[in-house]
């Protein structure tokens, strides 16, 4: 499991972004107090640090600079400031990301997950079952059949297979196709949703995606 | 300045030399001097007041002559006083001393005023990352319990972030100081936060979103421009036609010189009376009456930022079919220097 620390300021955002953080899936560390905040943040464990630029009696960007003199984990900065400079200024000093508070809570979830899928530094190949996936090949293998999916098929499957099990909503989807800017319509979503069940039957991939009503998907 | 006029201001010290010279005139004739000194007499007298006149005219001449014709050259008119030497005769010292006071105690007012703009400005933008805070975890909450609060609570929030954001921009587009910074941007990246900003509204109205942008770089400030088209996008969903397939196209035509976005849409377009007018500021015309609720200082905002940014923004728009706002980007090499 990934661990993530958390430096902010706001209590009542700092509270959402744990529970959030926790039902995703991850591990979350806060930090209360900013009196030693480096050295607060050196003596913990954490695979990403999500960091506040405005912190009491602190600057965030000078923060960032110091811990990169020691540490190459992944940050991404949460601010409310919005200008170019600061996000040119705090990427000079090594975040990796920058996001603008309010922040769309499922954007920030992507973009974590891209960091940690960029870190695992694979190929980029995933497995359901017996299948390989290629994602940026838009491609299915099995044995040696093959299946090529659209690149709203593809979109779709992978984020199915990324919570397999659990049941994805159509607002996920929506979220996920427009992210890859694939402005779909609720209409194209059944569609491509349909059209990729077929594709699958024809694979030999039987009732693998089920309909839960008024809740979403799940890919079995 | 002119010597008739400047005659006819000293009439009254005229006519009392004149008095002066009538008296002395009838004392030289009353001890019977003879014709030619008198006549001498009043030719010297004659000779001796015109000079008078004169150097006082042409003192007086040179210093407003110079005065008004350096008013009439600068554009910043309060600053004639930096251009002035001081004059040579005592009523101008008076009247240039003054001048200095009162000038003095206006900088000192226009200063005041400066400083407080400044800081309300700065206020401001302190509110603005303050109010920030609370909308970010409004926005968390609401995700965290999803399945119980309904998508109106989002789209409520989503409006207010948009208000605020307008405010900033508002701020930002009227200050002096530059704080944007124009660098290389994917346009398809910032087309793409301006969508996710608004996908729920797009999906609720059932509206084609269609981008058409390839992956052509602009010199722009992203920031700035995600505002704007962000503005212009919010438009074209406040404005559609109630029936008909409802589109929102944003591409792009190129031209040895420069780049133009379109943002087109099918909605209610404008009346060719109101499309001049857009850009004004609280402008709110046919539309932003009978439609919905309009302040009327998006457009305004949105123009002013293009301004400073070097962007040309026009609107092209035939009621109840269409609007196209175009933006135009320069293709400017000299930026691209060291990249």
């Amino acid at each position: 499991m990934r661990t993530i620390l958390i430096i902010e300021d706001d209590k009542a955002i700092r509270d959402e972004l744990k529970q959030l953080l926790e039902t995703s899936g991850y591990k979350v560390i806060l930090l209360e107090k900013f009196d030693n905040t480096l050295e607060d943040i050196l003596k913990n464990k954490f695979d990403l640090l999500l960091l506040d630029i405005n912190l009491p009696n602190l600057n965030g960007e000078m923060l960032l600079k110091e811990y990169r003199k020691v540490s190459n984990t992944p940050v991404i900065i949460l601010t409310s400031r919005v200008g170019e400079a600061d996000e040119v200024l705090s990427m000079s000093y090594g975040a990796d990301d920058y996001i603008t508070k309010p922040y769309n809570p499922t954007i920030l979830l992507l973009r974590i997950a891209n960091i940690f899928k960029r870190m695992e530094n694979n190929t980029n190949v995933f497995s359901y079952d017996d299948i390989k996936v290629y994602p940026s090949k838009g491609l299915l293998i099995k044995d040696d059949k093959e299946l090529d999916l659209t690149k709203n098929e593809m979109i779709i499957f992978t984020c199915l297979l990324n919570h397999r099990g659990d049941i994805v909503s159509r607002d996920e989807l929506m979220t996920e196709l427009w992210n890859n800017e694939e402005y779909v319509n609720e209409n194209a979503l059944t569609v491509n949703i349909s059209r990729l069940r077929a594709k699958l039957e024809d694979f030999d991939v039987l009732k693998a995606i089920e309909t839960r009503k008024g809740q979403g998907y799940k890919l079995l | 300045m002119k010597f008739g006029k400047y005659l006819l201001d000293k009439f009254i010290e005229i006519l009392i030399v004149f008095l002066g010279y009538i008296i002395i005139l009838m004392m030289l004739l009353a001890f019977k001097v003879s014709t030619d000194v008198v006549i001498g007499i009043s030719v010297v007298f004659v000779l001796i007041c015109f000079s008078v006149i004169l150097t006082g005219y042409l003192k007086r001449r040179k210093f407003y002559n110079h005065l008004i014709s350096n008013v009439e050259k600068l554009d910043k008119k309060y600053l004639v006083l930096e251009m002035l030497n001081k004059p040579s005769f005592y009523d101008g010292e008076v009247f240039y001393e003054v001048l200095y006071d009162i000038n003095k105690s206006m900088n000192e007012n226009v200063k005041k005023y400066e400083i407080r703009l400044n800081d309300f400005k700065e206020y401001i933008e302190l509110w603005i990352h303050e109010i920030k805070l609370p909308i970010a975890s409004l926005t968390l909450m609401n995700h965290n319990q999803k399945s119980k609060i309904d998508k109106r609570y989002v789209e409520q929030i989503r409006r207010i972030d948009n208000y605020v954001d307008q405010i900033l921009y508002f701020v930002r587009s009227e200050n002096a100081e530059k704080d944007y910074l124009i660098k290389e941007a994917n346009l398809k990246k910032i087309i793409n936060n301006v969508a996710m900003r608004n996908k729920d509204d797009l999906l609720e109205k059932n509206i084609n979103f269609m981008v058409d942008v390839g992956n052509i770089r602009i010199l722009t400030d992203s920031k700035w421009l995600e505002f704007i088209i962000n503005q212009i996008v919010s438009n074209c969903i406040k404005y559609t036609k109630d029936n008909g397939e409802k589109i929102i196209k944003l591409y792009i035509e190129e031209d040895s010189k420069q780049i133009n976005l379109h943002i087109y849409d099918n909605g209610i377009g404008i009346p060719s009376k109101d499309i001049k007018r857009v850009f004004e500021k609280t402008f709110t015309g046919e539309n932003g009456r009978t439609m919905s609720k309009s302040t009327g200082m998006g457009l305004y905002i949105v123009k002013k930022l293009c301004d400073k940014l070097g962007h040309k923004i026009t609107i092209d728009s035939i009621k109840g079919e269409y609007t196209d706002v175009i933006i135009s980007f320069a293709k400017n090499d000299f930026y691209k220097i060291g990249n």
